[in-house]
């Protein structure tokens, strides 16, 4: 059979793509802007679209620890949450990376409250970027699907065993409808083999899981878990060009590209504001200026060396954020620039700017003002100083 | 199987020896139970002093013939949910259970192991009680007497000790419906053995066993008296040992048998450090406190 296309929401392909994964167990509970995931899983699974087991706990808290419980038993396991749910599971969220049990979860990006926000913007992921898990970031409703699909691939390849997040902007993405390519089951059977995941808590077999653990052996956990991040660089791009041969998509691996290859001038962005980001970037081309594009599709682990290589002999780079980085004063993702460019021994200009938080917008308009500043820096050989924030008001002069 | 036969009989799954502090009954009560669980359980162990003492095991070495996992403190009977879960798959007959201080059941897990109630896991949760986070350096928590002197409830010249009441968990638990609800304790080594009997055989819900655990280190008394005051709390009624079995609440022999001459719960304090500045005021109300409970369980069970 061949692929179908529907209309559907990022929510919706999210949910769909579980299915295809024939995940043994989902554990929801609601939070804005992620519901949904939940919803159409519960249903799916109500209405025998689905196999696995659904299960309605009481917080985030207890879905990851169900999850992890299930998880150590070998099964499939997936859930979704954002912002405030992301926060309140934080420590069985650790525990679950650490005790490196294979799970996706889809996160429906949501801003940190104070003050109070159901909005987008990507603070919530960003701010526990280093809690163990890999983070990628979708840009589209068909690619939170294949990446769901990838995900598991990649979380359960025996040099990586690491959970997974799928991220993608909170009602940009999970509440927008778009045209996506429904995968066929056969295809995805054939992509994805069924987990080969140990069962850690066996009573044939008994030993302890997660004991009282002396430091040297800690060092050796950690170093473990390092390396194996390591590894997932090259997993996730071999998961994804595999994925081209089966589906005909491909999502750049880890970083994505838009009109870079004689670009003097690039823009740095994460998850949809891409989607503004590269029509601007076409208006600049069109006025005959040399400007392109990288999409980080992959912030953990993240990719250094590769995007160094791209940057290598550019004249200027600007990096769209929608999230802070409370102790540089910027965005977060400029921050892995700067350490990316620095790694490469690259003395490139700069720019952070930060937009999109708590659900504003950025338009179009926003990233052809940062390009304007990207090419000031170019001329000038200068990085900018201060943080640009992409504003109404930054509009109207 | 009787008592006797089983405690005898049955293999030992617990470390041989006693890593806890001397004359702890938690130990104990752990081993007793694992002679009833037998070797097709799988352990949950949250922090507090049964996992910090190194019972369930260290490093890479297991301390339970038996598959141990530490969950943190206050998610076990998730975690254990959902390994009861997975397991129902590949054998229905595999315990899934907790062994867990109060500190870790009646205070940051309690909203799981409500809601694990509620959805009817069929784990069995054992709660060992020793009325304070013992583990930490004897802090107070939500079981700790009022009154009480602790460590994060000190007696001084501007406080009497603990402000809180004893949660009364089990009793919490019942009226939300639990499958099976009891009270155990050491000093009635046949009535505890009787009740985790009947855990094992529940098949349609959770199970909350609530043991009494003395602690002579926090409670200031002399190991070879944790028993006795595992009595004393039995005796007094200040611990009535009862059952809530599918709807319905039974007192249990050895407190029906208190209920009728039971002995003053200052006898149940006395010697105790922790409550050793109490006034014959403070201790009235204790007592008063007791048999208001008494009363209330012996209209629940009739
Ligand atoms: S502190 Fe108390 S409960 Fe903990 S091991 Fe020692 S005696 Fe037992």
């Amino acid at each position: 059979m061949l692929e179908t296309r529907d209309a559907l929401t990022g929510n919706e392909c999210a949910a769909h793509a579980v299915r295809l994964c024939k995940v043994d167990r989902v554990v929801g509970y609601p939070i804005t802007p992620q519901s949904s995931v939940v919803e159409y899983l519960a249903a799916m699974v109500a209405n025998g679209e689905m196999s696995g087991e659904f299960i309605s706990p009481e917080s985030e808290y207890s879905v990851m620890s169900i999850l992890k419980g299930a998880g150590m038993m070998g099964e499939r396991v997936f859930t979704a949450t954002s912002g405030q749910g992301l926060a309140f599971m934080y420590e069985p969220y650790f525990s679950m990376s650490t005790a490196r049990i294979p799970m996706v979860m889809a996160i429906a990006n949501r801003e940190m409250i104070s003050p109070v926000t159901v909005w987008s913007g990507l603070q919530d992921t960003h701010s526990v970027r280093d809690a163990g898990w890999i983070h990628l970031y979708a840009e589209s409703n068909q690619e939170i699907l294949d990446s769901i699909i990838q995900g598991y691939m990649i979380a359960e390849h025996p040099d990586v065993m690491i959970p997974v997040h799928v991220c993608y902007d909170g009602f940009y993405l999970s509440h927008q409808s778009a045209v996506v390519s429904m995968p066929d089951q056969e295809q995805v059977d054939a992509f994805l083999p069924a987990p080969n995941v140990r069962q850690m808590l066996d009573v044939n077999a008994p030993c302890m899981v997660d004991g009282n653990t002396p430091g040297d052996l800690m060092m050796e956990y950690r170093e473990d878990h390092l390396w194996s991040m390591k590894q997932a660089l090259s997993v996730i791009e071999q998961a994804d060009a595999k994925f081209a041969e089966v589906f005909g998509r491909s999502y750049g691996g880890l970083l994505d590209t838009y009109r870079l290859e004689d670009a003097d001038e690039v823009l740095v962005v994460i998850g949809a504001l891409s989607g503004a980001a590269k029509d601007a970037v076409d208006d600049a081309r069109s006025q005959g200026r040399k400007v392109g594009l990288i999409r980080v599709r992959c912030l953990r682990p993240f990719p250094s060396i590769q995007l160094g290589e791209l940057l290598a002999g550019r004249k200027a780079v600007g990096v769209v954020d929608k999230s802070v980085n409370f102790g540089w004063s910027s965005g977060i993702v400029y921050q892995e620039v700067l350490g990316a460019l620095g790694k490469a021994r690259l003395n490139v200009p700069t720019l952070s700017a930060v937009g999109g938080l708590g659900g504003a917008d950025i338009r179009k308009d926003h990233v052809a003002r940062v390009i304007d500043l990207v090419h000031e820096c170019a001329q000038h050989d200068k990085s900018l100083e201060d943080t640009v924030w992409l504003r109404p008001d930054m509009l109207q002069d | 199987m009787s008592t006797m036969d089983t405690l005898m009989n049955n293999e030992d799954l617990v470390s041989p020896g006693l890593s806890a502090c001397q004359g702890c009954p938690a130990e104990l009560s752990l081993r007793t139970a694992f002679k009833v669980l037998g070797p097709k359980t799988v352990l949950g162990v949250p922090p507090g002093c049964i996992a910090g003492v190194g019972v369930p095991g260290w490093g890479l070495k297991t301390g339970m013939k038996t598959p141990v996992v530490m969950p943190l403190l206050g998610n076990s009977a998730s975690l254990m949910a959902g390994v009861k879960q997975a397991y129902a798959k590949i054998d229905p007959e595999v315990h899934c259970v907790v062994f867990a201080g109060d500190g870790a059941t009646v205070d940051s897990g309690l909203q799981t192991l409500s809601a694990a109630a509620e959805r009817g896991e069929n784990i069995i949760y054992f709660c060992y009680d020793n009325e304070g986070y013992m583990n930490t350096g004897f802090q107070k928590s939500g079981t700790t007497p009022h009154g009480a002197h602790m460590s994060t409830s000190p007696f001084g010249p501007y406080s009497r000790g603990n402000v809180g009441f004893k949660k009364d968990v089990p009793l919490m638990l019942a009226t939300q419906d639990a499958a099976y609800v009891a009270t155990l304790c050491p000093s009635h080594v046949q009535d505890f053995v009787n009740k985790v009997q009947r855990a094992t055989e529940v098949k349609d819900g959770l199970c909350y066993l609530h043991i009494m655990s003395p602690c002579p280190t926090g409670w200031g008394v002399k190991p070879d008296q944790s028993i006795q005051y595992a009595r004393a709390a039995v005796e007094s009624l200040y611990f009535p040992l009862f059952e809530y079995d599918h709807g319905t609440f039974t007192i249990s022999r050895p407190s029906l048998r208190a209920g009728k001459k039971p002995r003053p719960v200052s006898e149940f304090i006395a010697g105790q450090r922790r409550f050793r500045h109490l006034t014959e005021e403070e201790i009235q109300q204790l007592q008063d406190d007791v048999t208001r409970k008494w009363n209330l369980l012996n209209k629940l069970a009739s």
